[in-house]
């Protein structure tokens, strides 16, 4: 009878597990994936090693290649940066989309306004500092109201993505409009533009000076230590006398402005000009990118640098082997299905019925 | 319980053995596409030359519309230039958006090889003209927009066609159709009321729903249009009811410059008739549609491609009608359209053909009640607002003269603007 209740599968936490373990079960997880990638490319009739082979090469083969894939990497790996803090506090920031934009809104003003009053770098620190103050305080919205009223944060922050989608097509189409009708806001001014350094725009090294202040701010600073204290238990932060509230408005705002940056940098390196999909969801995959590298600065780099060899090796795939687009993108969600997947193994293991006596018992 | 799992591993596998077949059919069909150039490029027997094209598409051939339209035309100078000897061995880069990505898209395009680069979109061209700096030996076009004569670059290149042509004849196709319901005393003369849905409010469009009502006006003198802008030039639901708005306000014709069927569609729903754009709307509206115009791509390409082929250079703005078959009508619809239609068609793209009639004719249209006598065409300094050449001469308006995009945005007597809050 009673195993009659017994679910088929269960799942119990696992104890900490060895390093080495550890390593082993996500190595096998990507074997997994690469074999599920080839068994498609198989069905869809290409060479798996050939179009492995052309992935890693359209990816990181040329110097132009290179390029282009650490182009990719740059919002990916700052974005996630961004998050990070909010996610370590378990405030679920699901808001980077809508405050990358509103940083590009703030950083694009004075592009397309102060470009003939401002020589060049003060120009750009000015649209750096409006990019990061932008972000910053429409992150600020949905932490006030966490923190004055408890409202759902997740909830809270995705909405305020489409509300800020929605001003910049307004901007689009309205007052900033460049050609009548045309929908589009005219390309910035040289002078707003970020200079290029090795043949990509120099948010690249924004990036990587922001990932090393992320890893020392998370680890050796007071505020890092009352984020990881709250993410703890609340309840502890509370009873060790810190103001939460206060807390999560101030690394909300910290948040909105990382990711305020990213979207000067996008909009002033990437794409020289401001439109409804300057965040093109990088907000959103840089969610993944963050739990996979499970917040670690550092990590980061080595994930969004993967994901971005993918897109971009996908991309070569399209052109090189006339695999449709959308197979690329199953290639990728393959891949980040395994990688999370393994996670969960990690941290979790199946017990099937009748299989461990002694689990049953209990 | 073993059982259980085994009939789930099962149903997993069946599942998975669905998707894989779901794969293999959509695998067969994309090779065709994309497979035949290369399989000729191995035959090359005779004097066969392989150009390799990259064509760059906002959207894919499901649009039935713009991107559609493209697609017809690469196919069409495939088969046109193959019986010329030369082989186009095509890279295709689908959904692409106007941002960066379009950068990337050319960059990786110029990468593989090709020799001349396609941007189908209006707002690819600032993105194309980045990288093109980088590869002067290969040719980049921009279709639809305008910087190729001011970006001093030698390898870019514009080109559009006289659509506004096809506009005309579809006006007239609508205007005899009106004139007739007049005659017959269906409807009275101030109820011939076209309904026009618009994309934007931007010079293509406008230079489009102008030339469609002076066509209607030209055989149906009592004519007026309203105009509903969508703000989108892709959105199936705000087109259809946005047609569906018009025609509650009257209208008893639509016509539209947007990509989907949904206003035909609408028209035939509400009774009243169609005319449409980039694609023969007869198969969803058999009883609404009566005629539709588009663009033939493959008229251009043949152009271009033919000269990279043959290492020549070739027009860096390019612009034609029906002079060269660039603007072609699609089929008419006889069992509705009004009498005589086919033979006055003909008469009148003979007329547009040898230049007899011009389509901006300054006598058959007021602006406030007076004569239009003078218009600039282009904007050379970069403020969005026309500062030379003179478009008005030889008492017509010279639509795509001195550049191929578009510059007619003159709000003349007759068309009500219902809403300009997408300009």
């Amino acid at each position: 009878m009673s195993e009659h209740h017994t679910p088929l599968i269960r799942l119990a936490k696992r104890d900490a597990m060895a390093r080495g373990q550890v390593w082993a079960i996500r190595a096998s997880s990507f074997l997994a994936a690469i074999l599920i990638s080839a068994v498609i490319f198989l069905v869809m009739g290409h060479n798996p090693l050939g179009a492995f082979g052309t992935m890693i090469t359209g990816a990181l083969g040329k110097n132009t290649a290179i390029r282009q894939t650490v182009r990719i990497a740059i919002p990916l790996l700052g974005t996630a940066l961004a998050i990070a803090p909010c996610f370590k506090m378990r405030f679920w920031n699901i808001g980077a989309e809508g405050q990358i934009t509103a940083g590009a809104v703030g950083a694009s003003y004075f592009a397309l306004f102060w470009a003939d009053r401002l020589p060049q770098v003060p120009l750009l620190l000015v649209m750096a500092a409006a990019g990061a103050v932008c972000g910053g305080l429409w992150a600020l919205i949905p932490a006030f109201f966490k923190a004055r009223w408890g409202t759902n944060e997740t909830l809270f922050t995705l909405m305020m993505n489409y509300i800020m989608i929605g001003v910049v097509k307004w901007l689009q189409g309205g007052p900033w409009e460049g050609r009548p009708g045309s929908q589009i806001i005219p390309q910035f001014d040289s002078a707003a533009v970020l200079p290029k350094v090795l043949g990509v725009h120099c948010g690249w090294i924004i990036v990587l000076i922001l990932m090393v202040v992320m890893f020392l701010y998370m680890k050796f600073t007071k505020q890092g230590y009352e984020i990881a204290v709250i993410g703890g238990s609340e309840n502890t932060a509370r009873y060790a006398g810190m103001n939460v509230g206060w807390i999560i408005m101030r690394t909300m705002f910290l948040s909105g402005a990382i990711a305020g940056l990213v979207g000067f940098i996008v909009s002033s390196g990437a794409d020289n000009t401001l439109h409804a999909g300057v965040a093109a969801g990088v907000g959103f995959t840089a969610i993944t990118v963050a739990w996979l590298a499970q917040l670690n600065p550092f990590a980061m780099v080595a994930i969004s640098m993967l994901l971005a060899v993918l897109e971009k090796g996908a991309s070569t795939l399209e052109t090189q082997l006339y695999v449709p687009a959308s197979i690329s993108d199953i290639i990728t969600g393959i891949f980040l299905f395994c990688m999370l997947g393994c996670e969960f193994f990690i941290n979790y293991r199946l017990i099937l019925r009748g299989g461990h006596r002694e689990g049953a018992v209990q | 319980m073993k059982k259980r799992l085994l009939a789930m591993l099962l149903a997993g596998a069946m599942v998975f053995g669905l998707a894989a077949c779901g794969n293999n059919d959509q695998g067969s069909s994309q090779t065709p596409a994309g497979g035949n150039t290369p399989a000729g490029t191995e035959e090359t027997g005779g004097e066969t030359k392989t150009v390799k094209v990259g064509l760059i598409c906002i959207g894919d051939e499901n649009d039935q519309g713009y991107t559609y339209n493209f697609i017809r035309g690469k196919e069409a100078v495939t088969e046109a230039l193959a019986e010329k000897g030369i082989n186009v061995d095509w890279v295709v880069k689908w959904n692409i958006g106007e941002d960066s990505s379009c950068e990337e898209a050319n960059i990786e395009l110029a990468e593989a090889g090709c020799q001349l680069i396609i941007n189908n979109s209006f707002g690819f061209e600032p993105f194309m003209l980045k990288v093109a700096p980088d590869y002067p030996e290969i040719e980049f076009i921009s279709c639809t927009n305008q910087a190729s004569w001011t970006d001093d670059l030698e390898n870019t290149h514009n080109a559009f066609a006289n659509i506004y042509e096809g506009r005309y004849l579809a006006g007239i196709v609508a205007g005899m159709k009106m004139q007739e319901m007049i005659d017959n005393g269906e409807i009275t003369a101030d109820q011939a009321v076209i309904g026009y849905v618009g994309a934007y409010s931007f010079a293509e469009v406008i230079s489009g729903f102008t030339a469609y009502y002076l066509g209607a006006k030209s055989v149906c003198p009592s004519v007026t249009m309203k105009v509903q802008f969508v703000g989108s030039w892709s959105d199936a639901t705000l087109e259809g009811n946005a047609a569906q708005a018009l025609c509650d306000a009257g209208c008893i014709m639509i016509s539209q410059h947007s990509d989907n069927t949904t206003p035909a569609t609408a028209a035939q729903n509400a009774g009243v008739f169609h005319t449409g754009y980039n694609n023969d709307m007869i198969p969803v509206a058999e009883d609404a549609s009566l005629i539709g115009t588009r663009i033939d791509w493959s008229v251009y390409f043949e152009y271009a491609i033919e000269a990279v082929a043959n290492g020549e250079s070739f027009d860096q703005d390019w612009c034609h009608g029906m002079d060269e078959g660039a603007v072609v009508m699609t089929p008419l619809n006889e069992a509705i359209a009004a009498e005589g239609t086919a033979e006055k068609l003909a008469e009148v793209e003979e007329q547009i053909r040898s230049g007899e009639l011009q389509v901006f004719d300054t006598s058959t249209f007021t602006v406030d009640g007076a004569e239009l006598t003078s218009c600039l065409a282009l904007d050379t300094d970069g403020d969005f607002v026309a500062d030379s050449e003179e478009a008005v001469f030889d008492g017509a308006f010279h639509e795509s003269y001195f550049q191929s995009a578009p510059y007619f945005t003159v709000e003349i007597d007759g068309i009500e603007w219902l809403n300009s809050a997408f300009g």
